[in-house]
């Protein structure tokens, strides 16, 4: 188990320096030279400014030079100056948006794969129910519904109240600006921002665990053992709940703890309908503006979740199936 | 179903019944207005993000809207874009032209109680030269050596030759004041963050949430006309459609959108104005007039493929007399937006802008444009609808890039593309990203591009765009003359504009550069970009915006100079209070906490039901 565990962590190691010597050649090949990104179109501006603007952000020195400056800088977590933020250290940046970050995808994961696992457990189990045929149905439409058009029609109906919806929530943002709230005020506040992204994520979320938990549940459904179990006469819940669904959660643990993984990236789409100040958007404006300084950290932070999360399955898989151990 | 249980349940739909209709009530009052004394805080909101809030770094046209409330220029604009006093009450110019002397107000105290002297005015404008300020410093590249301080109320500085750009005729010098205690101690001044700011202006920026808002207060050592307004919230929305929304709701008392249809879905409803103004912006297609066959001269050496046709201006000319700007502001912008022409827009300062008249004016004209080519002798030989070069060369078919991130030079596209069909030039029509067609223009790989500029009020820095030691150099490296235009007579003429003292003298010179640049036609200007804006009439009174320019109504909320006088004239409906939109929405905390119990105890009903029928089936 112990040479399991460090093969497992070594090889964690291993994806993470390939991802991170990666990351600094793929941003560099990206077209466009970043300050004049950032400068092109605005007012009044010249060569000598862009070049200035490349000396300021380090971008005028030789590429052997700024990667081990890049290399530095991601070792101390200090990843310089945002680009595009000018003023901003890129690692307060990113730090600032984790927590909104968190609250939001990481709730939204963590209650849609619950519900999710539940409507699929039960679907599985009663298949060819009229609940199966029902949640089966609307589960493959929430998987496969664009996030962003639903976004847009909660916010219609929710934030600006269309028909027989009340305009409840606050229409986007974190909370109120200038209102000055603190304490459970301000956690009031902050839930009102939230409930439209959150459900919106939730309900999106949720049709993947669905899917993946009754279809692996009607796998095991199939198997001997289960066969076996009813043949003992173990009652039906006994055969759901402690032969059935503890090895059909095998897959979805996988993907469950995949996708905490892949919270720090946040919900582009749903970050930017409801104005949610997340890593997700701000991926986006990073790339969009070649901050090589913010892009460092946030695909650091990203890898290092994933990365993490995955040695987690892995060590959690062996746990559970001694099978994976003895390969 | 135990009795136990079905109590449980009934309790628990009781409690979110009474949260519903708590939820009602809170509602309504969550609705209800302000009540008068409180705060008067006016939040606006925007779709983008401030690149800085230090005027040093910052670049973005939204960046301004917090220096116009907080610092002083020393020649500020007036609402029609014309020079009026700033903080330097008078200006001398020496015979020679060459040395100006500033005199300053001496009333004017930071927000930190220590009082704005000559000592700020030299350290900001040394301070920004030695820096290279990003925006600031290119006003002051005639300024020769430093600045100097007379005395506590006195400047002056030497420039490398005569010129009327410092004598305040016109506001040019677009260099905000910044305090001297503040940044001297500065180890890397563009790197500040300059939140909260020392300022000098009747506003002063307190706090700023990254990717959210931005929070000004009151400047307590402001002594000049007092503001009606406490507080000013920007909320940065990363949607438009968000933002619209946040208006109807009084979420926002103002925004500014960029999208047609969503200003028009804002049109006629209550309590809401809107206003289509238009800023000094253009939007042109730009043509590659030689990268690749001009001789080498300094910096510059021939690079790139673009098509030998666009050396023609004739061909220019055609593709100009192609291009129908009515029906693209019609179609594309919605009827917004005013036609293009020259390269200095309609808003610019006072005197500044040629407009072409009469023969001068290049009219949409297909007819004309294919009798120009055939004159010119390019025909099509080979009867396959594309133009050949003279003599039966190479086809005129053109690469046309436009931007993925501008959705019209994307929706433009097809209309041009048409146009020039039917003149016989073929065009292959490919939407890119900006660093694309960036790199693409520094190569001069191209033929004809789409994307768009936001000029200064002053003509100065649209013209010197297109000088020849602008054009990107050698198929790397940046340059701003992204048509690679290269006349002599054009560059002579913007070094004696630059150099002419007398204003009407300088206005002649520049006039004639747009008629030079606009008959050469390196760039096809489509338009002249709108800005949309709507407000809440219902809280704010229209009166007390201050649109500049006035006529055609420009930006309401006054953003070329410093401090703007919008910032105290802006007021509430029923001056004193019941304005603004720092209250919070959503429902109240004691629905959540009844929701959460609810919640709870239909969790705890069916646990127990649950158990129940397993302890039922376990006697059964």
């Amino acid at each position: 188990m112990r040479r399991y565990f460090l093969g497992k962590v070594l090889q964690a190691f291993l994806t993470l320096v390939f991802v991170l010597l990666f990351n600094f050649v793929l941003f560099r090949v990206m077209p466009g030279d970043p300050a004049t990104l950032l400068l092109r179109g605005t007012s009044n501006f010249n060569p000598d400014t862009v070049e200035q603007v490349r000396a300021d952000l380090g971008l005028d020195k030789p590429l052997p030079q700024q990667f081990l400056t890049y290399v530095a800088d991601t070792a101390t977590l200090n990843f310089g100056e945002s680009f595009f933020l000018r003023g901003r250290p890129a690692r307060e940046v990113i730090v600032d948006r984790i927590g909104p970050t968190l609250l939001l995808v990481g709730t939204s994961t963590i209650v849609s794969a619950i519900v999710g696992l539940i409507i699929g457990i039960y679907g599985g189990w009663r298949r060819g129910s009229a609940f199966d045929v029902g949640s089966l149905g609307f589960t493959l439409f929430v998987y496969a519904m664009p996030e962003f058009w639903f976004g847009m029609l909660v916010l219609m109906a929710f934030g600006a109240g269309v028909g027989p919806f009340p305009a409840l929530f606050p229409t986007g943002g974190y909370d109120t600006p200038a209102a000055d709230l603190t304490g459970f005020a301000h956690a009031i506040d902050v839930l009102n921002h939230m409930v439209m992204p959150f459900f919106v994520l939730t309900v999106a979320y949720l049709g993947e665990y669905a899917i993946i938990m009754r279809s692996s549940l009607l796998d095991i459904l199939g198997d001997d053992f289960v066969q076996t179990a009813r043949a003992k006469g173990v009652r039906e819940k006994q055969v759901l709940w402690q032969h059935a669904v503890p090895n059909a959660l095998l897959p979805t643990l996988t993907l469950t703890l995949l996708s905490l993984g892949y919270v720090f990236s946040g919900a582009i789409t749903v970050e930017w309908v409801f104005s949610w100040p997340g890593l997700g958007w701000l991926t986006v404006q990073a790339v969009e503006a070649k901050d090589f300084a913010l892009l460092q950290g946030l695909f650091l932070l990203f890898s290092v979740a994933v990365i993490v999360a995955n040695v987690v399955a892995d060590l959690l898989y062996a746990y559970l199936d001694p099978r994976v151990r003895a390969a | 179903m135990g009795s136990g249980w079905r109590r449980v349940l009934l309790l628990a739909m009781g409690v979110l019944l009474i949260g519903g209709s708590a939820m009602q009530a809170a509602f309504a009052q969550e609705a209800s207005p302000a009540d008068d004394g409180e705060k008067v805080t006016f939040t606006w909101g925007s779709s983008g993000e401030p690149s800085s809030l230090n005027p040093m770094s910052g670049y973005l046209a939204l960046d301004f809207y917090f220096w116009t409330a907080s610092y002083h220029l020393l020649t500020d604009f007036d609402q029609n874009l014309g020079a009026e006093p700033g903080l330097a009450t008078s200006i001398d110019v020496s015979d020679d032209g060459m040395t100006y002397t500033y005199h300053l107000r001496d009333d004017i105290v930071w927000s930190d109680g220590i009082p704005l002297t000559a000592d700020d005015v030299a350290f900001t404008l040394n301070l920004y030269k030695d820096n290279h300020a990003y925006l600031p410093q290119n006003y002051l590249t005639m300024i020769d050596g430093d600045v100097r301080v007379v005395d506590e109320s006195t400047i002056e500085f030497d420039s490398i030759h005569p010129t009327s750009l410092y004598s305040g005729e016109v506001a040019y010098m677009y260099d905000y004041i910044l305090p001297k205690h503040v940044y001297e101690d500065i180890e890397k001044p563009k790197q500040f963050e300059n939140v909260p700011n020392v300022g000098s202006g009747p506003f002063i920026i307190s706090e700023y949430e990254v990717g959210q808002f931005v929070r000004m207060v009151r400047n307590p050592e402001w002594t000049g006309e007092e503001p009606y307004v406490d507080e000013i919230v920007t909320r940065l929305y990363k949607n438009e459609d968000a933002l619209a929304e946040a208006l109807r709701q009084g979420e926002v008392d103002f925004v500014y959108l960029t999208s047609a249809n969503i200003y028009n879905s804002l049109q006629n409803e209550t309590g809401i104005n809107t206003v289509a103004g238009t800023i000094p912006s253009f939007s042109e297609i730009g043509m590659n007039t030689g990268s690749a066959y001009q001789e080498p001269m300094g910096d510059f050496v021939p690079h790139g493929d673009g098509h030998e046709a666009l050396t023609d201006v004739r061909v220019r000319q055609a593709i100009r007399m192609a291009i129908n700007s009515e029906e693209l502001t019609d179609r594309v912008l919605l009827g917004y937006g005013i036609p293009g022409t020259t390269i200095v827009p309609p808003v610019s300062v006072k005197g500044a802008r040629w407009e072409p008249t009469g023969d001068d004016l290049i009219t949409w004209d297909i007819p004309g444009a294919n009798a120009l080519l055939d004159e010119a002798g390019y025909l099509d030989a080979d009867g396959d609808g594309v133009r050949e070069m003279p003599g039966g060369g190479e086809p005129l078919e053109f690469r046309y890039y436009t931007r993925t991130s501008e959705q019209t030079s994307v929706d433009a596209a097809p209309f041009v593309s048409e146009w020039l069909d039917q003149i016989g030039i073929k065009t292959n029509v490919e939407a890119i990203s900006s660093g694309r067609l960036g790199d693409i223009i520094n190569e001069g790989t191209y033929e004809l591009f789409s994307w768009g500029w936001i000029p200064d009020p002053d003509p100065d820095s649209a013209l010197s765009w297109f000088t020849c030691d602008q054009r990107p150099p050698d198929g790397k490296t940046y340059g701003n003359n992204d048509s690679y235009y290269c006349n002599p007579e054009y560059d002579e003429m913007y070094d004696a504009q630059r150099a002419a003292t007398d204003p009407a003298e300088r206005w002649e010179i520049v006039h004639e550069m747009q008629r030079m640049y606009y008959e050469d036609s390196a760039y096809a200007i489509m338009w002249y970009d709108p800005t949309f804006q709507a407000y809440r009439a219902d809280r704010w009174d229209p009166e007390s915006f201050r649109p500049q320019p006035i006529d055609p109504p420009g930006d309401l909320l006054e953003s070329w100079g410093g401090p703007s006088d919008v910032w105290l004239t802006l007021r509430p409906v029923g001056a004193g209070g019941g304005g603004g939109s720092a209250e919070t929405r959503g429902i109240s905390a004691w629905v959540w906490i009844a929701i959460a119990v609810g919640v709870v105890l239909i969790v705890a009903a069916i646990v127990l039901g649950r158990r129940r029928r397993v302890s039922d089936e376990d006697t059964a």
